[in-house]
């Protein structure tokens, strides 16, 4: 469903990105991990349009090219993205940002049964719906950007540090929200530190360094792998 | 005597906030700082003068041929020097002095083809110059007049931006312009219509200012400062902050004007500005971290 191929991306001198490649199927759940600095976030945000990649460049999904596109296009064409610190319109109640959410017209007529589906989700959200979002703790945050992301009905949703800054307790409801979200058929491509709970839920993994992808697996042989236990499940929890 | 001052005031302070919202707009969702906002006041506050003196078409109905083209000029400036200092702006603080640069130009311009066309002359007409009595006090027709319209237009601008899509969409990019592109948002054509919006409501103020005030090619600049001042005092972009700090303003400088001396207006101006900053320096509602 998506394609990423020679993805090459550099700030000034600093080459963030060196030929990333990547695929992630229909319904896949798939996660990058890598330290600081990989490059993770970037290849995220080349993918929404955020940031504009090198030449020789190529993104596809759903065999349409959508490499160059700015972000309010991507959207449009079905990947929705959860920015690292969440991206949320702070002065704006939680009800005017899901609104929002379906601001794409490839979801407007779809905005009540999406809203049903992150109100069945999320409870919590619409018994605080007349809320100001800035007023939330950071795990409600992140249900408001998730919630607003669902409402543009994407076909893959992408997650960049989804757990970043929350407590323990809830990072595993935010977990089992996004199992939650996969059963429903969307395909998900997380960016993660929190190597242990983002492999439960996932089918695939990416290994990001430097950069580079040097490695990708099963997440089952992922969570066996030695090498991957050494790297990062040592360092987090 | 206070009841006098008190529907003068609002008469004053409706036509700021009225002014202030389109200021406010501009400078919340397209980010551009227009010097030149003042100028398009008095260009419609002209159009109108023409309207009514030449064609005889009453301030009313020109309204519907003012705001428009405040519209149709909003965003053809937003489009023609606009955008190219929009799309080499590395960051805000650059595009703010750019514009800044380029609307202090664009002042100039208009200026100088008002003064041509209609020279320095202090410009005025009679509509609607009949006595009202409302509690107690008489008031001229046009006043209550602009304070109507004044209302209409602001509540029309409130509803519209607080009860539909499209208006929360506007506000969605005042708020967080990198998020707005996530939800499918085109920020480049929100602040474009944002620009016209302003420039329509600029277009509305100078119709209603032109009714029950006398005006010149150069008093543009006190109308942009007067904006300024109740943008800031209301917290930059938001639309209710406008609305209260432009009565404010209003009812403060008639209530200075009646009871201590007129020629402490501006004083009193400057005097109420420094206060709310101190007490609240992000404005009445404004927020300090965005």
């Amino acid at each position: 469903m998506l394609e990423v191929a020679d993805l090459s991306l550099h700030y000034g001198r600093h080459v963030a990105l060196n030929r990333v490649s990547l695929k992630v199927g229909k319904g896949e759940t798939v996660v990058i991990l890598g330290a600081n600095g990989a490059g993770k976030s970037s290849l995220l945000k080349s993918i929404a349009g955020i940031t504009r990649p090198d030449g020789g460049t190529t993104i596809s999904f759903e065999t349409r090219a959508i490499v160059g596109r700015p972000a309010h296009e991507v959207v449009e064409a079905g990947i929705a993205l959860v920015p690292e610190g969440r991206g949320v319109f702070g002065d704006l109640t939680v009800e005017e940002n899901l609104a929002l959410g379906a601001y794409a017209k490839r979801a407007r007529n779809h905005a009540k049964e999406s809203r049903d589906f992150v109100y069945d989700l999320f409870p919590k959200l619409k018994e605080r719906r007349a809320q100001y979002v800035n007023t939330m703790s950071g795990g409600e945050q992140q249900m408001v950007a998730i919630g607003r992301a669902l409402m543009s009905k994407p076909d893959l949703l992408m997650l960049d540090e989804p757990s970043l800054g929350l407590a323990p307790v809830v990072v595993g409801e935010l977990f089992k929200s996004l199992g939650r979200i996969r059963e429903r058929g969307l395909a998900l491509l997380i960016v993660e530190q929190n190597v242990k709970m983002s492999l439960s839920i996932a089918d695939r993994g990416y290994l990001a360094e430097a950069g580079r992808i040097s490695g990708d697996n099963t997440a089952e042989a992922l969570l066996g792998d030695a090498a991957v236990q050494r790297a990062f499940l040592g360092a987090t929890h | 005597m206070l009841v006098a001052a008190l529907l003068s005031g609002l008469v004053l302070g409706g036509t700021y906030a009225l002014v202030a919202m389109g200021l406010t707009l501009q400078y919340g969702i397209s980010r551009i700082m227009n010097l030149a906002y003042g100028e398009m006041i008095i260009a419609a506050a002209f159009l109108a003068y023409v309207m009514f003196s030449g064609l005889g078409l009453n301030p009313v109905a020109g309204l519907l041929i003012a705001v428009p083209a405040g519209f149709a000029l909003g965003y053809a400036v937003y489009g023609v020097m606009m955008s190219p200092l929009v799309k080499r702006a590395r960051d805000k603080a650059s595009l703010e002095i750019d514009s800044i640069l380029a609307t202090f130009g664009l002042l100039f311009v208009m200026q100088g083809v008002m003064l041509v066309a209609f020279g320095a002359n202090f410009t005025s007409y009679s509509y609607l110059n009949d006595p009202v009595t409302i509690f107690g006090t008489t008031l001229a027709a046009n006043r209550v007049l602009a304070l109507v319209m004044a209302v209409v237009f602001g509540g029309g601008l409130y509803l519209l931006l607080t009860r539909t899509l499209w208006g929360t969409a506007l506000r969605a990019v005042a708020v967080n312009p990198a998020a707005a592109p996530l939800v499918g948002i085109d920020v480049n054509r929100a602040a474009r219509l944002a620009f016209a919006i302003g420039g329509g409501l600029a277009a509305a103020g100078g119709v209603v200012i032109s009714m029950y005030q006398t005006f010149t090619a150069t008093t543009g600049v006190v109308f942009t400062m007067k904006a300024l001042i109740v943008v800031i005092m209301g917290g930059v972009g938001n639309l209710i902050g406008a609305l209260s700090a432009g009565l404010i303003l209003g009812l403060v400088e008639t209530f200075v004007a009646t009871y201590v001396d007129p020629g402490l207006t501006l004083a009193a101006t400057y005097g109420i500005f420094l206060a709310v900053l101190l007490w609240r320096p992000a404005g009445l509602f404004g927020r300090v971290a965005r």
